[in-house]
């Protein structure tokens, strides 16, 4: 069985590698646990505590920055806290194994985004739905990188809803951010310019993380001795990879997230397998 | 939007920077007092283990830990409810802040999203 230095340590490599290659929270960090004989429904548990943290935290500053749409966040949050209420409460009975795959599977949606990287323009005549027009949503935010402000419209927010439902689910089954499919799911249904999708996004997966942590909290599933170490380590992770990702070229981080992907995509099935 | 001068973003930014970097040192505290003891294995015992069946109670029980003395346990404990609480108060926030500016539709979004975190809170 693993200790506390080790579990901090590891979160801190894992929070560092993710923030580098862009998968946030915990989908390094729990899989490299359960590779140190951690059960794969105590590091989701403990996993799905700490991005709160590291969701929270990456977001504070963009909100304040008012890139964040804090409307759009608010109505999307009401279908990602019941989907991670009920995907949290599925974890909480089936078996392990089938845990396994369904990382494993869920894994692939991170390839959503890295076609993503580096592109940055804002849909241009989004035409609005009813919805959208009643729900308010659109928004404006100064791109410091064009050197203007940034006006947009968002559109189809039932589909939007639908599809935030499936990947609160998704996260609350796995205790990870299911950044990746959120962003996916702004950008291609709601029409959200990048930067304000993967802001949004961040600021949603702090809420959407407390709703799945109010299940397992009960579950008997959430040790606070595996729990703190993966949190500070985590974060303090996240916060040496950000400092760190503007030294590294973009072509060896893609090189890395391909790396990382197939180990932990490997680690999974073969935990699957073997399970 | 601006209630008594601020606005929503700022307020939200307030609470989330606050809430993540307390419960982080209160955690980093806990973890440190922990680490002076004579076992630091991770062994999944109860005594870690969270446990009831509503949150506010436990974190009531946390708070009251303390008149028992400090240790790395109820520091540790405190740090987990400081920071599930960052969350809950920024909606609370929000609901309050579009009620005060009568923006009926966005005080029922915030008051649904408070109404199911406080339901799976108090209710398992």
């Amino acid at each position: 069985m693993v200790d506390v230095l080790t579990v901090l340590l590891i979160s801190i490599l894992a929070g560092l590698l993710g923030s580098l290659v862009g998968l946030g929270g915990s989908l390094i960090t729990t899989p490299a646990l359960v590779a140190l004989g951690v059960p794969v429904k105590f590091a989701i548990a403990a996993g799905m505590v700490t991005i709160i943290a590291t969701s929270s935290g990456s977001a504070s500053s963009y909100v304040k920055e008012k890139i964040v749409n804090v409307k759009a966040a608010m109505y999307l949050e009401m279908f990602t806290i019941v989907g991670a209420i009920a995907g949290a409460s599925i974890t909480s009975v089936v078996p392990a194994k089938f845990l396994y795959f369904f990382f494993a599977a869920f894994l692939l949606t991170s390839f959503l985004g890295i076609g993503r990287l580096g592109r940055d323009e804002v849909p241009q005549a989004v035409v609005q739905d009813g919805l959208a027009r009643w729900l308010e949503l659109e928004g404006s935010y100064h791109d410091k990188s064009l050197g203007k402000d940034v006006n947009y419209k968002l559109t189809r927010p039932a589909l939007g809803g639908a599809g935030m439902f499936v990947a609160g689910i998704a996260a609350g089954m796995l205790g990870i951010g299911a950044g990746a499919f959120k962003v996916s799911v702004h950008e291609l249904i709601l029409k959200m310019p990048p930067k304000v999708s993967t802001t949004t996004s961040s600021f949603i997966i702090g809420m959407t993380a407390l709703a799945g942590a109010s299940v397992y909290f009960f579950s008997g599933l959430l040790y606070l001795d595996l729990a703190a170490p993966m949190m500070v380590g985590t974060t303090l992770g996240a916060f040496l990879g950000g400092r760190a990702l503007n030294r590294i070229r973009s072509s060896t981080l893609r090189r890395l997230f391909l790396v990382v992907i197939l180990l932990v995509l490997v680690e999974m099935l073969y935990k699957g397998i073997t399970a | 939007m601006k209630v008594r001068g601020r606005d929503l973003e700022t307020i939200i930014s307030y609470i989330l920077t606050v809430g993540v970097l307390v419960s982080l040192a209160v955690e980093a505290v806990g973890l440190g007092y922990y680490a002076t003891g004579e076992s630091l294995q991770v062994d999944f015992t109860s005594r870690w283990q969270t446990s009831g069946n509503d949150f506010f109670a436990y974190a009531w029980g946390t708070l009251l830990s303390f008149g028992e003395g400090v240790t790395p346990l109820s520091l540790i404990a405190l740090g987990i409810v400081l920071l599930m609480v960052t969350p809950y108060l920024r909606v609370l926030a929000s609901a309050l802040y579009f009620t005060v500016e009568r923006n009926p539709k966005y005080a029922l979004i915030s008051l649904f999203v408070l109404a199911v975190l406080t339901i799976s809170l108090k209710a398992h």
